[in-house]
């Protein structure tokens, strides 16, 4: 492939509308999800995050029936997951990921329900596997809506996200609310999760809520780094995976995931210090 | 007359039913070091806990200066070193960043540091010798660096009361004693210390106070008064410790 057919592939598609949107949209979201990404993986929040994704699923599906805004109702049933999640954990005995399993496939059985009865056609693929190819007007405006929110609230509050997940004691020990700043990410948790649902779909959100954020982890032992490199790779991925999924005529939330996927194996394979080359080559010097 | 600083009435704390401190009552002077003294499982952490407001006692109350300890952290006026630090130590964060977050409470919402603060950063971790590790990730430190890293962090917040839980666990004696003369320097500039510990030997060379627990305060007072034989024995069960026997 010379520099004119790599060029050729990246603008040709461009003079379709469609492929502009979507292009613009998968970069954003890849943004968002891979800011929040680096706090869900040093959280180890990754089921939460895929519990969430899964409840929203009757929010969108009334959102259609009753002609609301898609993003209003996942957000309020995302966040009503979160809520039923600490409200049965904290009142029985039952562990946590058990109450997580519990809860969303709870939420997403109903929405296959309301999916099955509804009178108006809701395409089940596009909820569950994303439409970003096809995304109409005011879905970009609700996700970019969202996307700003959500991005303006991490910013305002990384530091003590970070320290929220580093060390909620020393946290509470300097006065800071926990509890807010729980419930404050998990509120974030929901926004991202509705700002991605187009382009990947509930099936596939999980993957960008922390597959950036782990070939960040694995490249860099500085916060400030880690997010930059998730940035990178996750709008990297989002946006070429876009075209990818445009050139093959495949599932762009696919295309997305996949890549992203084989960005984390080459990082930890190849990573500079915590990679499994260094790893390997480090334990055969050490062996005598 | 010294003013109250850690003042503990009637606390009973309980895990899951089973109580762990029964009635505590102890006054701790402002501008003192108090030992806190008993066996393992006697309630020396889970008082530290309840003093920090982090278990929520059955019954009784903790004030600080006067004030319920909520108020109090808001200031920034009180730093807690844990037993052992729950902290992921692959975390990606540094030793000066960790010290950093000492000075969280007193930066704004957006927890930009100023010069003021990267100053106290460092004369912190100065203090505890730990300079020359500032930018080494958090979890590749021994154990007794890790130990210093977040005393240094405590220094940092610059509360006028310590709450250290086992500071000395792990820590080699040239450390130990430079972190007894820091306390001592901490204690002549105003500040207010509760330190457990197990090594009884030390308590005299720099406790004004000590603090008996068993399941409940046992006696608390000036080294002197309490730090006796016979109250000794009662905190351990009737088994006199070693270190002390040696002494007489
Ligand atoms: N999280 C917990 N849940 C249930 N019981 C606990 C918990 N923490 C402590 N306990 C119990 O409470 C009692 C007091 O424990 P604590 O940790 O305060 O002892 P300690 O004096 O600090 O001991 P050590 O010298 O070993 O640190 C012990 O019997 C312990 O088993
Ligand atoms: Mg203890």
């Amino acid at each position: 492939m010379d520099m004119q057919s790599v060029w050729q592939w990246f603008v040709a598609p461009l003079q379709y509308e469609f492929m502009v949107k979507a292009v613009v949209v998968s970069a954003m979201v890849g943004l968002v999800c891979a800011v929040l990404s680096c706090y869900m993986t040093l959280k180890g929040w990754a089921l939460m995050g895929d519990a969430v994704s899964h409840a929203v699923m009757p929010g969108v599906v009334l959102a259609y029936i009753l002609n609301i805004p898609f993003a209003i109702g996942a957000f309020v049933f995302g966040l009503s997951s979160v809520l039923a999640i600490g409200f049965i954990k904290s009142k029985t005995r039952i562990k946590e990921d058990t109450v997580i399993g519990l809860v969303f496939t709870g939420f997403f059985a109903l929405g296959l329900v309301l999916v099955s009865k509804s009178p108006s056609n809701i395409d089940l693929q596009h909820i569950l596997f994303g439409n970003v190819l096809g995304i109409p007007d005011r879905d970009i405006v609700q996700t970019a809506i969202v996307s700003l929110i959500t991005l303006a609230i991490i910013l305002v509050l990384r530091k003590d996200l970070l320290l929220f997940c580093f060390d909620p004691t020393h946290a509470r020990s300097i006065g800071l609310n926990v509890t807010a700043l729980n419930y404050t990410f998990l509120t974030l948790l929901s926004l991202t999760i509705v700002a991605a649902l187009q382009t990947v779909g509930i099936i596939l959100v999980v993957a960008m809520l922390v597959t950036p954020g782990a070939v960040g982890y694995l490249l860099s032992d500085r916060f400030d780094h880690m997010t930059w490199i998730a940035i990178a790779s996750g709008v990297f991925s989002s946006v070429v995976g876009t075209y990818i999924s445009y050139h093959i005529d495949g599932s762009t939330g696919g295309c997305i995931v996949v890549l992203q996927t084989l960005l984390f194996v080459i990082a930890m394979i190849f990573a500079p210090k915590h990679g499994l080359l260094v790893r390997s080559s480090k334990r055969l010097n050490e062996s005598p | 007359m010294k003013s109250i600083s850690i003042d503990v009435e009637n606390l009973t704390v309980a895990y899951n039913g089973k109580v762990a401190l029964h009635e505590a009552t102890v006054q701790l002077s402002s501008s003192s070091i108090s030992g806190l003294v008993g066996m393992n499982g006697s309630g020396k952490s889970t008082l530290f806990k309840a003093i920090m407001g982090f278990i929520t006692p059955r019954s009784g109350r903790v004030l600080i200066n006067g004030l319920p300890v909520r108020h109090v952290q808001k200031q920034s006026l009180i730093a807690y070193v844990p037993q052992s630090e729950e902290v992921d130590w692959n975390f990606p964060v540094s030793v000066s960043d960790v010290v950093m977050m000492g000075r969280y409470g007193y930066m704004n919402l957006l927890r930009i540091p100023r010069t003021r603060d990267r100053r106290i950063v460092a004369e912190s971790l100065a203090r505890v010798q730990m300079t020359e590790f500032k930018d080494r990730q958090i979890g590749e430190l021994s154990g007794g660096q890790k130990k210093r890293a977040f005393l240094a962090r405590a220094l940092a917040q610059q509360g006028k009361i310590l709450l250290l839980d086992e500071p000395f666990t792990g820590v080699d004696v040239k450390t130990e004693k430079a972190m007894v003369d820091l306390l001592i320097e901490l204690r002549d500039q105003g500040h207010t210390i509760l330190i457990s510990t197990h090594d009884l030997a030390s308590i005299e060379t720099f406790c004004d106070q000590v603090v008996l627990v068993n399941k409940t305060i046992l006696a608390y007072g000036s080294t002197a008064d309490v730090f006796t034989e016979e109250n000794l024995t009662r905190t351990f069960g009737g088994v006199m410790p070693h270190q002390l026997r040696k002494q007489n």
